[in-house]
């Protein structure tokens, strides 16, 4: 039981940071490889902040997610204004480099060693609850006037720009808003597992989140969250398989992304008037069948 | 002078797609732009627009100069246009597609884009009901919910136009409006490039090569050929200027024959 309630909670800490990748990746059309740097940016922040400077969790937690927009706003100068794909290799290296220099300063991260001692302030129900609120903003953010830019200028930036849409400036608005996201599953991660060393916020990670938007659906936020679930659990649930588990993992991957190369669910969302939609041309469907 | 165009020049590395340019646009004028494949009127409209920016020479919107700003924000001074081959958003629905147009204008924060507040609200209230109008105006009125992709290629058209028309242009460029139109359709677009100059009193600019189109609403006719401007005058005289007849028409006549 313990165990379960753990890959959920861990699951749901993933669903937030997929989320963010979703407005970065599937909103705005930009692949970072770095995103997790943020995600230890905003563990080992709030980390030293508590565990080093006695700061209570809350302020801690609200000022280390601060501290990753403010980097992000620096790492994201360059990027916005350039090409989408150098995006990825600016991120890439910026992502490197952070897991790098976490490695070097021991005094203060425990370096490789890993930082440890974080009380475990964060439990079920809080994830439960922030995970749930961020999938809300996302979802609102996407029907707003940013959320429909992003997707404008994902599809033509040059018609985009026609159209009066400041594209550096959008994109660093769901830069910035995809950075917060992603450092607040750090934070949750960090007081809920209460240990993180630098290994965990490669590119893999990374990677592994813009593939969770891929698999889930190209516009998706509903496919993301779902692909989050399956992709986080199903490793799980494949411990019996062993050596074998990620080798089964990507076969799935593969799979899914040869035959639906829109992912699963496309740009199909949940929303109350997809869903009574999708019954009524099921009703349709059995009508046209029981007619012949 | 609504918009005036002071002897533009671009190159591409060797290649001078347009040099020394000039027109100027008053309001509630139709100034048509006609010339062979590659004669440089495309380029033209990307210079205007802020695509590309000028190599030589200015241009004036309202007496301000607009040459050297980024695109963005000469569209929001007032110059708004529709593209040669079309390039709506995928991914968003027509009504959506024309709210881009808007959303640079809607006057919400950060927080409002994430959290639905009454500021919100009323912003999006604001840009749904112009949409609204846009769309009925170019005739789209039924097909708000569609995808863009499943409009007929006319259409389509109409759309990029509704869009442009979002942006409250001044100064509206439309980049061969009736290519792959069938003759009633250019007949309905005709009448409707007229209604909405004569409503909305901006200066239009046309590139077209349906010449039945161009000759019969242009105030003003430029023809182009290898980047050069080789006549200018009303239709009339352009059909009987010789270098125009050798350059443009006559090379049509052979197509034709």
């Amino acid at each position: 039981m313990q165990f379960y309630l753990s890959v959920l909670t861990l699951t749901l800490i993933t669903i937030i940071g997929v989320a963010g990748v979703y407005v970065l990746t599937s909103l705005a059309g930009m692949f970072s490889l770095g995103q997790a740097a943020f995600m230890a940016i905003g563990a080992y922040a709030s980390g030293i902040l508590v565990v080093k400077l006695n700061w209570p969790f809350l302020p801690a937690a609200i000022l280390a997610v601060l501290i990753s927009v403010i980097i992000g706003f620096f790492v994201g100068l360059p990027t916005v204004k350039l090409r989408r794909d150098y995006i990825s290799l600016v991120t890439l290296g910026f992502g490197e480099a952070l897991t790098a220099i976490l490695n070097q300063m021991t005094g203060l991260t425990g370096g490789a060693a890993g930082f440890s001692g974080f009380p475990k302030v964060i439990s079920f129900p809080i994830v439960l609850v922030a995970a749930i609120i961020c999938v809300i903003l996302v979802a609102f953010f996407k029907k707003s006037k940013y959320g429909r830019q992003c997707i404008a200028l994902k599809g033509d930036e040059l018609a985009a720009k026609a159209m009066g849409i400041n594209v550096p400036k959008v994109k660093m608005i769901a830069f910035l808003f995809s950075v917060a996201l992603v450092s607040l599953s750090g934070v949750l991660y960090a007081f809920y597992v209460t240990y993180v060393d630098p290994t965990l916020f490669g590119w893999k990670l990374s990677g592994e989140w813009v593939i969770m938007n891929f698999f889930g659906g190209v516009s998706s936020l509903t496919g993301s969250i779902l692909s989050a679930i399956i992709l986080t659990a199903l490793p799980e649930m494949l411990r019996f398989l062993s050596d074998f588990r990620m080798v089964f993992y990507a076969v799935v991957v593969l799979l899914v992304l040869n035959f639906k190369p829109a992912g699963l669910l496309g740009t199909w969302e949940l929303t109350p008037k997809n869903v009574k939609k999708l019954f009524q041309k099921k009703k349709e469907g059995t009508h046209a069948s029981s007619g012949k | 002078m609504l918009l005036q165009v002071s002897n533009i020049s671009k190159n591409f590395g060797g290649v001078q797609a347009t040099k020394d340019f000039s027109v100027t646009v008053d309001k509630g004028e139709i100034v048509g732009i006609i010339g062979p494949n590659g004669a440089g009127k495309t380029t033209i409209f990307n210079v205007i627009s802020g695509v590309y920016t000028a190599d030589e020479g200015s241009i004036l919107l309202s007496g301000q100069n607009v040459t050297k700003l980024p695109q963005h924000e000469i569209t929001k001074l007032g110059i708004g246009r529709t593209f040669q081959n079309i390039r709506l958003f995928k991914g968003l629905s027509i009504i959506e597609n024309v709210m881009c147009a808007f959303d640079p204008q809607s006057k919400y924060s950060f927080i409002g884009s994430i959290i639905p507040t009454p500021k919100r609200k009323a912003e999006e209230k604001r840009g749904k009901e112009l949409c609204e109008h846009y769309l009925e105006i170019v005739g789209l009125k039924d097909y708000i919910n569609e995808a863009p992709e499943n409009l007929a290629y006319g259409y389509q058209r109409r759309l990029e136009i509704a869009r442009a028309l979002m942006c409250n242009p001044k100064v509206l460029l439309l980049d061969e409006p009736a290519a792959g139109l069938n003759p009633t359709e250019v007949g309905e677009l005709t009448e409707l490039i007229l209604k909405l100059s004569k409503d909305f009193g901006f200066a239009t600019m046309l590139i077209e090569h349906r010449l039945e189109l161009v000759m019969g609403i242009s105030h003003k006719i430029v023809v182009q050929n290898f980047g050069k401007t080789i006549g200018v005058g009303t239709p009339k005289e352009v059909q009987n200027n010789p270098a125009v007849i050798e350059a443009y028409l006559g090379a049509e006549e052979e197509d034709n024959a």
